[in-house]
């Protein structure tokens, strides 16, 4: 794109007009540097705000994009339905999570209900017995004291569940569903399980509800799941060696839920099969970003509005100097004039400065922000895994750019139309 | 051979104050291609005002303007500014020179004025062209206050010189120099009838006036052809 002939004058001499007055420009961009700052902040802080929920919306919601099946009823063959469409697919994985205790046998575990550690769930109750038919408060002659063992939810997986949910390695390695699987189930903890197993010694003896033995699990590595309960991660095809597939649902605490992409047949063919057994599917499309954008929308307006009011304070003092420069450039102007430089140039040099002035605020605010930002990741990116790696958000940049513009065109209008307006005959009478 | 500026009854009114004042009262005037026209008279005769309507700065009440056989009287100003740009050339008693950029670059600024665009390089020689018909293309890279009167008038010219104009308007351009540069600025001025462009000069002084074609002296608003009258 080539400019106009008027365009490169007023550029060229938008140009010189900077460099003989840098003082003056210097003092504009002073004025003008707080406003574009505060709008380029805030415009990143939204964005980086945007993704620091999102991140962790993320790891329980599942990526936005995802479909999700959630699995009603107590259809005894709904684990087995669900296993056999699902398992060795890459475009669904499915989920189960029972209640598992490990630890020491005939005791109760020290966080009984899979509590968290740190006791915020408050009074777990009486003790409480489950089975098929419901669950019901044990008499006190049954009631097992507490001992050495954990209680966590344990979930099953088809298959890499990481595609859609990204849950952040912490320790160890996540499950390995390419390898045969094992005897002893694998177990991935979350970071509150491993918390418990790090503040309770117990032994490594697990039990599950209906499962044929105990088994002895092995923990292969930690992840953050963002669950505040604790949990842990199996392969399913590994538990269900010990846990027959009608058992795989927990009749009273089951969650069977399915993650899938967009547009795989999984979902159909899943549906049919639970509707002819009486299982009524609920779907829904994991859709984070836009729901939260709308809640975002509205702190950003207002962050926005109180940057615009500082702006604008830049934009009066871009304005100020713009004034002075023209009633001291009179004879230039009115000499250009007499050259036969036309009044909408005149006008067009005086907005190239102002533009010139913001976009160059626009830069400075920009590259500062962005610096800032960079120390604030080397400094606290591994304290907050959601800064990791975090770039300068691009719509910040264009954001500064857009105030810088909107800045050097509000505060050289005036000065544009006074230059305008100077007669030739100033020269004359000079 | 048709003149290159017809002015016919000519007339500016000072409005706006108590009394109304005349300053030019039908002014007749023909210029032809590489005349050069002195105009005299006291101070406050209206000379300048006179230029200003010349170098179509302002407008005149009434009369008629015919520029290379076109009526200009009534010319809208975007249109007046293109004339500007591609017929006149101006030279003031002030030089106007701006003392941000170097000579070449005062001179370039006739060139860099949005009526048409001359890449760098072309632009570039023109302006040296103009710097050396004026005889300071030695001081092209200097600033004006590094230069003495003469040489900043000279930029001025060269300045007024660049776009080669038709007509070139000087307003008492050796009003701020000693005798001896003011002597050596009206050659470089004279200099320019030798190509067909008009001159027309306004000064105080009798002897400047004496070296030009016609002297046309202004009194009262009326002017008077007082070419071979001696003071």
């Amino acid at each position: 794109m080539r400019m106009s002939g008027r365009g490169r004058s007023a550029l060229i001499i938008g140009l010189q007009g900077i460099r003989a007055r840098k003082t003056r420009t210097l003092l504009s961009m002073v004025s003008l540097f707080l406003g574009v700052l505060a709008v380029v902040v805030v415009q990143a802080g939204a964005s980086i705000a945007e993704r620091a929920l999102l991140s962790d919306l993320e790891l329980y919601e599942g990526v936005d994009g995802t479909v999700v099946m959630d699995m009603g009823g107590t259809s005894p063959r709904l684990g087995s339905i669900v296993t056999s469409t699902v398992a060795g697919r890459s475009d669904a994985v499915a989920m189960t999570s029972m209640q598992a205790v490990i630890g020491e046998p005939g005791v109760r575990p020290v966080n009984e209900g899979g509590a968290p550690f740190d006791g915020s769930w408050g009074d777990p109750g009486p003790p409480m017995e489950c089975d098929e038919t419901g669950c019901r408060e044990l008499p006190a002659a049954e009631v097992q004291p507490k001992g050495q063992a954990i209680e966590v939810r344990l979930t099953a997986l088809t298959g890499n569940v990481r595609q859609f949910r990204p849950y952040r390695p912490q320790a160890g390695e996540w499950l390995d569903f390419a390898a045969m699987p094992s005897l002893g189930p694998r177990l991935v903890l979350n970071k509150e399980a491993a918390k418990g197993f790090q503040q309770y010694r117990v032994p490594a003896e697990m039990r599950v509800p209906g499962a044929s033995a105990n088994m002895t699990p092995h923990f292969v590595g930690v992840v953050d799941d963002g669950d505040q309960q604790p949990r842990a991660y199996v392969r399913l095809d590994e538990l269900s060696h010990w846990v027959p597939e009608n058992k795989l649902v927990d009749p009273n605490m089951g969650e069977v839920r399915v993650l899938m992409v967009a547009g795989t047949p999984v979902e159909q063919v899943l549906s049919t099969k639970l509707k002819a057994v009486g299982v009524e599917p609920m779907v829904r499309t994991v859709n984070s970003k836009k729901d939260m954008a709308d809640q975002l929308s509205l702190m950003r307006l207002v962050f926005l509005a109180m940057a615009g009011l500082v702006l604008l304070i830049g934009v009066a003092g871009i304005l100020n100097v713009g004034l002075a420069t023209v009633g001291e450039r009179v004879e230039e102007f009115a000499l250009r004039r007499a050259v036969g430089t036309p009044r909408a140039l005149l006008a067009g040099i005086v907005l190239a400065e102002t533009l010139i002035t913001g976009l160059l605020t626009a830069a400075l605010a920009i590259g500062v922000s962005a610096l800032a930002l960079k120390g604030v990741v080397a400094f606290a990116g591994t304290s907050q895994p959601f800064l990791q790696g975090m770039q300068f958000p691009w719509e910040a940049g264009v954001a500064g750019v857009i105030a810088g513009l909107v800045a050097g065109v509000l505060g050289g209008f005036i000065p544009a139309i006074r230059a305008a307006g100077i007669p030739i005959a100033t020269v004359m009478r000079a | 051979m048709t003149a290159l500026i017809q002015l016919s009854g000519i007339t500016k009114v000072l409005k706006g104050q108590e009394e109304p004042r005349t300053i030019l009262d039908g002014v007749n005037l023909d210029v032809h291609a590489g005349e050069s026209v002195a105009i005299v008279g006291r101070s406050g005769s209206g000379k300048s005002t006179l230029l200003s309507v010349l170098g179509l700065f302002d407008r005149a009440d009434q009369g008629s303007y015919i520029l290379t056989g076109d009526d200009i009287s009534r010319l809208p100003e975007r249109k007046a500014a293109k004339l500007r740009s591609s017929h006149f050339g101006f030279v003031f008693q002030r030089f106007f020179l701006l003392k941000h950029l170097t000579a070449a670059q005062n001179v370039a600024m006739a060139l860099v004025n949005g009526q048409g665009w001359l890449p760098r390089r072309q632009r570039r020689a023109k302006v040296m062209q103009a710097l050396e018909e004026v005889g300071i293309a030695h001081l092209a890279k200097n600033r004006p206050t590094r230069m003495s009167g003469g040489e900043q008038q000279r930029v001025a010219i060269a300045r007024a010189l660049v776009r080669e104009p038709r007509i070139l308007l000087a307003d008492e351009p050796t009003g701020a120099l000693d005798t001896e540069t003011g002597a050596l600025v009206i050659d470089a001025l004279q200099a320019v009838t030798a190509r067909d462009c008009a001159l027309i000069l306004v000064t105080h002084d009798r002897d400047h006036a004496a070296r030009m074609g016609r002297v046309m002296h202004l009194e009262a608003g009326v002017l008077h052809d007082r070419t071979g009258v001696s003071a």
